[in-house]
């Protein structure tokens, strides 16, 4: 594959691709957020039932693997399935965003807890470091995404899968992923560096106050 | 003397024009001929369908009328391969057509419940259905299953499918052949979506009935982007009649058909509408040798195909699954299938899909475990070059995507060693252990750094006490190793997801499999979790102790 080849064809294709693993994302920690806080807010001022129930989902929710659950909602929701006249049925991308959804409620549940235990001790900045928690998970689900190529989603993974599947030799394609790599590293990679940042300049407010 | 001699010679000629009237006889046309004066005699009910159609003077034919280039419908002219048969079949019987639409999952019923005479309708002929309805041989086409892609996909054999994704229809028989070459599958309800998953490049590669994708390689455009690497499964297509009430029906298309192969008819259907015709031409050279062109040929062994053997080997068990499934919605009004324990393949499919899943999160847990403690080592280390490389590794592997990681680590496996399951899960394990052990092992580092700046400690006795102090991290990544081993269903491991989605594409019941499948990840997962957690009990242990 030629330099040529690589940048005027490979590169812009993946970096359209990658659109969709941030909208996948998005929507899930959306999703995540929407569900995990009332189970944050439901296991931290709930009664002992409430509380009980809440830990019960969110424990199920840090077990199920989002690879399974892609699978599961692909084979078990019928296509033309609707709820109330709502039409349910999910596309290649919502499929791969709501399996991320018990991932993402869980983590949004178990640092809104931890938010809410600072904000009653007092530290409303210790609180806020929920945050850069939550940028840290964004990554994290960014990262996940990558999954969607299992079912045919075309985001960046299936399209260096594709491009490295037409190359002859080892060679070719670990050039090929190496430029994957690069692509997908360096948004995580910023977004860590943003996280730190955030959590240092957090840190350092709640010591001063 | 002359009398004996005259006498003789009457003898040999009645003889001789008796032998040559029976040869004529075993001419399926002259048995033909002779089959349907015969029934043009008998409309008194109750008779054969064949006697009525005659009579009636209209016979009933069940075609497609949306399988391009076989059956379609437009304007309201039925049109295509079969119409085309069907037309010629009622014109040798004397008799007009009237088209009737069938399905797949109509066109047995529809002769069942008598709303048709005959059927042919791109029906593969196995063993199944022959219960189900008499079909007529010889058979009047054949299919294959075709395997498409780029044609700059290097694909030949078998050998060079192994490990690439393979798009097919749900619960198409070839799939199981697929599956045994260790071929990954992506599941489609319908096949009209794949040759546009191949355009827009979701698909590498597709799989599906030749006569389904000889329409699409009537376009150019997708003719030269596309090709059909090679084929397999041939199933002979059918037309059939009822098992009952049918049999001098069947007997007469039995004949027709033979005729049809001898004298090119078939062939030249197939030519005009642009259809594959190299089984046509087979088939031709057989009827037209002397011991198939005769009115017993069509049972004949030597000159007819036999039905595709579809049936799977039952479990011991498989009455005692179905009498539980029956069970199930009749007292629970639960629709639960279980085709992983109804047939030979798919039970051991299944059992080897859990013992590799309970392997792969065995191997996993292992591996991020030694690569947490190598990395946490390597970025403690006090030689700065070891430290730089691990920390240039380890943020490479961040920043890689797992399904990439799993792909690269199925790359360099597949570059050293033939390919095998064994192969397959080790480099599943190898990739999962170095992507969660490189992040585990950056919270050991930063433990070894921040106990470094308390000081006291050195050595072993400081590295000990930074994965106690690292425990929450390690445990997490653990966690998350085992939560990822599906992936590894990504590369071609042979684990539960990877075993149920192969048996769901031949066989039904995808909502239970996938249900059993989630609650069994689940499960497994959480008794990580309860392990991890004992882990990081002793590990905080030794911290206090220290």
């Amino acid at each position: 594959m030629s330099l040529r080849e690589l940048w005027s064809d490979f590169v812009p294709s993946l970096l359209a691709a990658m659109v969709t693993n941030f909208e996948i994302s998005f929507v899930a920690l959306a999703l995540g957020l929407a569900l995990g806080l009332p189970l944050a807010m439901m296991r931290f001022y709930g009664g002992r039932a409430s509380a009980g129930a809440a830990a019960t989902v969110i424990s199920l929710m840090r077990a199920a693997p989002t690879f399974v659950v892609m699978f599961f909602l692909l084979n078990v929701i019928p296509r033309d399935a609707n709820l109330f006249g709502l039409k349910l049925a999910l596309s290649g991308v919502m499929t791969v965003a709501v399996s991320l959804v018990p991932y993402s409620a869980a983590y949004t549940a178990d640092a809104g807890i931890e938010a809410l235990r600072q904000w009653r001790r007092g530290s409303p900045l210790g609180a806020l470091l929920f945050l850069p928690n939550i940028t840290r998970a964004f990554f994290v689900i960014v990262m996940s995404s990558g999954a969607a190529a299992a079912i045919g989603v075309p985001e960046g993974i299936s399209v260096i899968l594709r491009e490295s599947a037409l190359l002859p030799t080892l060679g070719d394609r670990l050039v090929v992923f190496a430029v994957g790599i690069v692509l997908f590293g360096v948004p995580l990679q910023l977004g860590l560096a943003l996280m730190r940042y955030l959590q240092r300049a957090l840190g350092r407010r709640v010591v001063a106050s | 003397m002359m009398n004996r001699l005259l006498r003789s010679m009457l003898l040999s000629v009645g003889l001789l024009s008796g032998m040559l009237a029976g040869a004529r006889a075993e001419t399926p046309d002259a048995a033909l001929d002779e089959l349907l004066k015969q029934a043009r005699t008998e409309c008194a009910p109750p008779a054969d369908r064949l006697n009525r159609v005659l009579c009636s003077g209209r016979l009933r034919a069940g075609v497609r009328e949306y399988y391009p280039l076989f059956g379609t419908r437009e304007g309201g002219v039925n049109d295509g391969y079969e119409p085309d048969i069907a037309r010629v079949i009622a014109k040798r019987l004397g008799v007009e057509v009237d088209f009737m639409r069938v399905n797949a999952a109509s066109r047995i019923p529809l002769l069942a419940e008598d709303r048709i005479d005959f059927t042919i309708a791109t029906m593969g002929h196995n063993t199944q259905r022959d219960g189900q309805a008499r079909f007529i041989r010889p058979h009047y086409y054949q299919s294959e299953s075709a395997l498409i892609g780029p044609k700059a996909l290097p694909i030949k054999t078998w050998e060079d499918v192994a490990t690439r994704t393979i798009c097919v229809t749900i619960g198409n028989g070839s799939n199981a052949e697929l599956v045994s070459h260790k071929a990954r599958l992506m599941l489609f309800d319908e096949a009209g979506v794949l040759p546009d998953r191949l355009k827009d490049e979701t698909c590498t590669l597709a799989t599906q009935d030749d006569s389904f994708f000889a329409y699409y390689f009537t376009d150019p455009a997708f003719a030269g982007r596309f090709e059909q690497k090679f084929g397999f499964a041939q199933v002979p297509w059918g037309m059939a009649v009822a098992r009952t009430g049918s049999d001098k029906l069947g007997r007469a298309l039995d004949l027709l058909s033979q005729i049809f192969h001898r004298d090119g008819t078939f062939l030249a259907i197939a030519r005009e509408n642009r259809i594959g015709t190299a089984f046509l031409e087979r088939q031709r050279a057989i009827w037209q040798r002397p011991d198939c062109d005769t009115a017993q040929g069509s049972t004949n062994s030597a000159c007819v195909l036999p039905a595709l053997n579809a049936a799977l080997q039952p479990t011991p068990f498989a009455a005692a699954v179905n009498t539980f499934e029956d069970w199930t919605e009749r007292r629970l009004g639960l629709d639960v299938t279980l085709p992983m324990l109804k047939t030979a393949p798919a039970f051991s499919l299944f059992l080897n899909g859990i013992a590799n899943s309970l392997i792969l999160i065995a191997g996993a847990l292992v591996a991020t475990l030694v690569f947490a403690i190598a990395f946490g080592f390597a970025l403690g280390s006090d030689v700065r070059p070891v430290r730089w490389l691990a920390r240039l590794v380890t943020v490479t592997l961040q920043s890689s995507p797992i399904v990439l990681t799993l792909v690269i680590a199925a790359a360099f496996a597949h570059a050293l060693l033939p390919y095998s399951s064994a192969v397959a899960l080790a480099a599943s394990i190898l990739a999962l252990g170095l992507s969660n052990g490189s992040n585990a092992g950056q919270a050991v580092s930063e433990a070894v750094i921040s106990l470094h700046h308390e000081g006291g400690e050195k050595g072993m006795t400081l590295f000990v006490h930074a994965l106690g102090r690292s425990a929450t991290s390690i445990v997490s990544f653990l966690v998350n190793a085992a939560k990822g081993t599906p992936i590894a269903s990504f590369i071609g491991a042979p684990e539960l997801l990877s075993a149920l989605t192969d048996i769901t594409s031949f066989s039904s019941g995808r909502v239970t499999t996938y249900c059993l499948l989630l609650v069994f990840y689940t499960l497994v997962v959480m008794v990580v979790v309860w392990l991890c957690g004992l882990l990081r009990a002793w590990l905080e242990s030794r911290e206090v102790a220290a």
